[in-house]
């Protein structure tokens, strides 16, 4: 049997992007929140929470924008959830995060699987959002040889995630706004005495990003084609976009890339067969590594990051200073 | 009239057990409507989830053996942890340590169970578990002491290591592979119940595990090992003031990478525990103990006395609800997930004013549209 | 009509749970005025001045600017009402530029970040006078820097008032001089200036009145052309101080610890002490006197083997202690307690009782695994009821103890011990005079019992009459030793700011040496060379 090289190798490239964007918006999404000082440890329960609601009423109202919207709401409430108790009631930010984590996948199976008396719609029967999620080709960029079709050739989410990605690192870095929250995150006190309002930016932007994880969590969603079966959508996304926001230094930008690389493992574990087999000669060694090894691959990779970064003290880290300490103004 | 938001030097108990129970009894009502609007009678239900489906059960005993067996791992796992947060030490690697501990264990159960003594297997099972767990807790705090590495994101990167090694063990099919049965054609656990099972102690029909035994007995050995002992006074000093323990001549590295190891060992002594009485590995070993344990040792302000009142009640909550869920079929067990996130919760905005008071401020200037 | 003030707060009460810290205050500020307010350490005037920039809000009490009764509930009502504060501790974040410090809090920044902000934040500190870099990032600014930057942040968010924090402690001399011609320059620009400080010279030197806090309460107003340093002092701590404090005379041993040739690195990597020598002998106090941040910590912590030395030699009678560990120096004998800002980041764990914190040093005395509690109760009682220390019982947090009552527990647990040296630094830091005299007491009680005592000092009047001699340490280096009662506070004062050295003034031997040495021969050839 001949095997169309070219076309496993673009194949490759092309689930690398699909089935790891998921992981850009969880990431993006906690950079944000991370850049506030706040580390938030509940994205695994977040983008649960974005999936279920996301998938249930986008399939009621048969549109992709509405369960994107509503995605964004359900993570958003989350956000706003952790805000109150890590912000205004000063709780602490670990706890907080991980009892997020259980709540949200509690939630999500229990919209999911624990109404026993509703069977919840199929998404395939809804034209509007499986069109809606359908590849869009980049004119010109889509026709380049090998990648074309693997980069630019992808549904609207994925632009969307990067679109996100992008406009981030825009306004952390290039914004008045982005200037001042990156201040909050790095010295809560300095901000406050030049009268900035640490609790709305902290608020705002905490909501905003557990909003972007939802995104990704209803993206997961649809790319199950949102048949909901026991096992979790989100099935640790969240802890690898935890994992993510280090090994992309806390940059936006760095985390497209953090996401290729991470993904690249990720799908390796998927098509690593397909590329044995493709390719005997040169990767034909890929069959015999365990999946699990790619598994574990992004978590030792930060793991290594972490120890390499430390070693080399704060040096052009991205690392917020206050991160995961809470601000009293009153403190003495 | 303004509010502010002040300090509490000190809240006394009564008011906190107050409070708590308060921000409990307000999640029961929460998931008491929840249950109310999916028709089923919340009263009856919280009967059968806090009485665990004993009452008017031939074979009660058999639940609260079942009950303990969730009791134990979660009470000692959060008894360990506590004494890394004492120190404050951010151990959120439970999970992992407890993976790699049962892992270990079962490696002896499998390795030694058919030539040693049963009791033998046991003791060495606990042992291995423990070292495994231990070092992997302290590979983290050498580097925390070293290099200052986040031991927070470090413990967490871990579990997922750890994870995806219990996973490779119990998915891969190989002549090596003594962990999978080997009458199966597809990769699943095989039970080594035969060779090693922690005893249980006969009272009429109900046995008592000695883990049971063996675990009240540690939680008062650490209870004193904390309040009275020179090592459980450094733990109280470098978590203070780590300034203040150098100067006070203390090897503060040693005292951290000591108090971790510590730590660790317990968390692989409970997964000995657990695997040695179920008899089998599991991806789900764990069975989320390294997560909730974080909690339960935070909610009891790392008192361990108040840890296992509250890992009982908890192991009450998870344990009761899957009985719950036998008799109501109309609720998943994912509804003890929630409720547990809703107490949790509750409880943490309840500690707020354990902390804190709100007082009006009571002259300040006429508002004219400052602030 | 009533004069027009800038500022005006009446009745300003503000309790931290139970500590008072302003009680019924009154302040003035005129505009175009340089107001000094003085007032000892823990006098409540920082605590005071954070209710005017909006970091405290007061529990009673009305403050008004330009007449309006207002409510500053934040930073930014603050920044609104044109008051600016300088903290003491700087507010600024270390990751961003010069100019981003200050952009961050700009009102009608614009939505993008431009390059220009560097020019024009460049440009509007010329127009104030001031040189800056505003691509220098903050971490690498040093600490007059920083101060500049935070002067410049307040005067470009259009502050009318301006509050400054201790602003000289960590400055030098020259630095002191152009900050002063900066506050006179904003003052003949129409700004109010508030300096928060605690050293007379200075605010006779700059201010146009003085108010005076004294345990949180307000004393009173003065006219700077009216007052003296002698009046000041005493509206400060309440009655004429007469620093009558006695020095008694003592015999005194063969040097018990001596010093040569030390070099110290601090924290950044530059020298802190630099060759320094010097030693103690049995029965007298030397005083340590230097501005703020001049090795002082680091010679402290050196000596208590907390921190490694680059180079030289130190010598506890006749043994050598470089490279031994902070546990074998204090089973020397040799007891080193710091008091540093916070009053609690050495030497005692905040949140442990009394009767635990007596145990720090000797917990490991006990036989077995356990601590010995009734050992450390005992202590506890002790200490207590020997310096009259406030507190509910022996098993309280040292947290919840006011400040002088936890230096008495830290210095009481050091004396119990029986040290035959103390090194003590700011012993007396924020007490009022009373406790400060029960401190000079027991300090002398030691002397007399033959203790050799190293006491690193802020006051130069009270090391003037407490210590035998004083040695004057200048950016690491040692200026002089000279003795307490010849020497003037002149003298003590060329000597810290480096413009006088009496190193050389003894011809007939080397200073820092003593003559009965316990240095082994053949080491005193090493030193002379070195001086």
């Amino acid at each position: 049997m001949e095997m169309d090289k070219l076309g496993v190798l673009t194949t490759f490239v092309h689930n690398i992007v699909v089935y790891n964007i998921p992981l850009l918006y969880g990431t993006t999404g906690e950079i944000l929140v991370e850049k506030s000082g706040s580390l938030n440890l509940g994205v695994e329960g977040i983008m649960a929470v974005g999936a279920i609601f996301g998938y249930i009423l986008g399939c009621y109202a048969n549109s992709l924008g509405a369960g994107i919207l509503v995605a964004f709401l359900a993570g958003a409430l989350c956000g706003l959830l952790f805000a109150v108790l890590t912000v205004s009631l000063q709780a602490n930010q670990n706890i907080t995060g991980l009892t997020l984590t259980t709540f949200g996948l509690g939630l999500y199976f229990f919209v999911g699987s624990g109404v026993k008396a509703v069977s919840w719609p199929a998404m395939n029967d809804y034209a509007n959002i499986k069109n809606g999620f359908a590849d869009v080709a980049i004119p010109g960029l889509s026709q380049i040889p090998l990648i074309g079709q693997g980069l630019f050739s992808h549904n609207l989410l994925v632009y969307l995630g990067v679109v996100i990605a992008l406009v981030m690192w825009f306004y952390l870095s290039r914004t008045r706004y982005g200037l001042r929250l990156r201040s909050v995150g790095e010295n809560p006190g300095a901000a406050d005495s030049v009268g900035i309002n640490v609790k709305r930016y902290k608020y705002l932007h905490i909501c905003v990003g557990c909003g972007i994880m939802g995104i990704g969590g209803y993206y997961m969603a649809l790319n199950m084609s949102g048949s909901f079966n026991s096992s979790c959508w989100i099935n640790g996304y969240g802890w690898i976009a935890v994992a993510l926001v280090i090994f992309a230094n806390w940059n936006p930008a760095l985390a497209i890339l953090g996401t290729f690389v991470f993904g690249f493992f990720n799908t390796l574990r998927v098509s690593g067969s397909s590329l044995a087999a493709a390719f005997p000669g040169g990767l034909g060694w890929l069959a015999a590594v365990p999946t699990q090894l790619y598994q574990a691959l992004p978590f030792i990779i930060t793991a290594i990051v972490l120890v390499v970064t430390s070693v080399r003290k704060r040096e052009g880290s991205g690392q917020p200073q206050a991160l995961g300490l809470n601000y009293f103004r009153e403190e003495r | 009239m303004r509010f502010h938001v002040v300090k509490r030097d000190h809240c006394p108990l009564w008011k906190l057990l107050g409070l708590y129970v308060l921000a409990v009894a307000v999640a029961l009502v929460l998931g008491g409507l929840l249950l109310l609007a999916m028709g089923v009678n919340p009263i009856a239900y919280y009967g059968r989830m806090f009485t665990m489906g004993m009452v008017g059960n031939k074979i009660a005993y058999k639940s609260f053996e079942n009950y303990l067996k969730v009791f134990v791992p979660l009470a000692l796992t959060s008894v360990a942890l506590s004494l890394a947060f004492k120190m404050r030490f951010w151990n959120i690697g439970g999970e992992g340590q407890f993976i790699l501990g049962a892992v270990a264990a079962a490696t002896v159960a499998f390795k030694a169970g058919p030539v040693l003594p049963e009791p033998l297997t046991l003791v060495l099972m606990c042992l291995a578990g423990m070292l495994a767990a231990g070092l992997y807790g302290a590979f983290v705090a050498a580097l925390k002491v070293r290099f200052g590495t986040n031991e927070t994101l470090m413990t967490l990167m871990l579990n997922y290591v750890a994870l995806y090694f219990i996973t490779f063990l119990g998915e891969t099919k190989a002549p090596w592979n003594f962990y999978l049965d080997d009458t199966s054609a597809r990769p699943i656990f095989t039970s080594f119940a035969s060779l090693a099972s922690f005893p249980k102690i006969p009272i009429g029909k109900f046995g008592l595990n000695i883990c049971v035994i063996l675990t009240l007995l540690i939680g008062v050995l650490v209870y004193v090992y904390l309040k009275y002992s020179k090592q459980g006074y450094e733990i109280a000093v470098v978590g203070d003031s780590v300034g203040t323990a150098r100067y006070a001549g203390m090897k503060v590295n040693r005292i951290v990478l000591r108090t971790v190891f510590l730590s660790a060992c317990l968390i692989g002594l409970a997964a000995a525990f657990k695997v040695g009485t179920a008899g089998i590995l599991a991806t789900t070993i764990t069975d989320d103990v390294g997560w909730t344990g974080v909690i339960v040792a935070w909610l009891s302000q790392l008192n361990t006395g108040a840890i296992f009142v509250v890992s009982a009640l908890i192991s009450m909550l998870q344990y009761g609800s899957t009985t719950a869920a036998s008799t109501f079929s109309q609720v998943d067990s994912s509804f003890a997930d929630m409720l547990q996130g809703a107490i949790l919760f509750l409880v943490l905005a309840a500690d707020f004013y354990t902390r804190f008071r709100i007082v009006p401020v009571k002259k300040g200037g006429n508002d004219n549209g400052n602030g | 009509m009533a004069e027009q003030y800038a500022i005006e707060m009446r009745g300003i009460t503000k309790t931290f749970g139970s500590v008072v810290a302003n009680k019924d205050v009154e302040l003035n500020v005129r505009p175009g005025e340089i107001l000094a307010l003085l007032g000892e350490n823990g006098s409540g005037k920082t605590t005071l001045m954070n209710m005017l920039s909006g970091i405290y809000a007061p529990d009673s009490g009305e403050i008004r600017v330009n007449g309006q009764p207002v409510t500053i509930a934040s930073p930014q009502d603050a920044k609104r009402l044109g008051i600016g504060m300088v903290h003491q501790h700087f507010k600024l974040v270390d990751v961003f530029s010069a100019a981003d410090n200050i952009w961050m809090g700009k009102e009608k920044a614009g939505f993008l970040l431009k390059k220009n902000r560097y020019d024009e934040i460049e440009a509007m500190a010329k127009k104030f006078g001031f040189d800056l870099d505003p691509r220098k990032k903050v971490h690498n600014m040093a600490v007059s820097e920083k101060q500049t930057l935070e002067i410049i942040k307040v005067l470009y968010y259009g502050a009318k008032v301006i509050i400054l924090d201790e602003p000289t402690a960590v400055l030098t001399v020259q630095e002191i001089q152009k900050l002063f011609g900066v506050l006179r320059r904003m003052k003949a620009d129409g700004h109010s200036v508030i300096i928060i400080t605690h050293k007379l010279n200075e605010v006779l030197d700059i201010s146009d009145r003085v108010a005076i806090l004294r345990k949180g309460e307000y004393v009173g107003t003065v006219n700077t052309a009216e007052t003296n340093e002698q009046q000041l002092t005493e509206y400060m701590v309440g009655r004429k101080v007469d620093l009558n404090i006695e020095r008694p005379v003592v015999e005194k041993t063969r040097p018990l610890l001596e010093i040569r040739d030390l070099t110290i690195k601090n924290d950044e990597g530059a020298v802190a002490i630099d060759h320094v020598n010097f030693y103690i002998r049995g029965g007298e106090i030397l005083g340590v006197a230097g501005i703020a941040g001049c090795g002082q910590k680091e010679l402290c912590e050196a000596i208590a083997g907390l921190r490694p030395i680059e180079q030289g030699q130190m010598i506890h009678k006749g043994d050598n202690i470089v490279g031994l560990s902070p546990k074998a120096i204090l089973d020397k004998g040799i007891s080193m307690s710091f008091i540093p800002e916070d009053r609690l980041g050495m030497g005692l764990a905040p949140s442990l009782s009394i009767t635990d914190n007596m145990l720090l040093k000797n917990y490991q005395d006990a036989k077995g695994p356990f601590v010995d509690r009734k050992q450390g109760r005992a202590d506890a009682e002790h200490v207590i009821q020997e310096l009259g220390v406030v507190t509910p019982s022996a098993e309280t947090p040292v947290r919840r103890l006011s400040g002088g009552n936890v230096q008495k527990v830290l210095l009481g647990r050091e004396i119990k011990a029986g040290p035959n040296v103390i090194i003590t630094a700011y012993p007396v830091r924020g007490l009022d005079i009373n406790s400060s005299y029960a401190i000079y007491n027991i300090l002398n009680q030691q002397k007399k019992d033959g203790v050799g005592v190293l006491f690193v000092g802020e006051d130069l009047d009270v090391m003037m009459a407490l210590c035998d001699k004083i040695m004057v340490l200048c950016h690491g280096k040692v200026m002089g030793v000279v003795h307490a009662h010849k020497t003037t506070k002149e003298e003590l004062g060329l000597m810290m700011t480096g413009s006088l050295d009496l190193t050389n003034k003894y011809e007939d031997k080397p200073a820092g040496f003593a003559k009965d040495t316990n240095f082994a021969p053949e080491n005193q050839g090493d030193g002379k060379g070195e001086t």
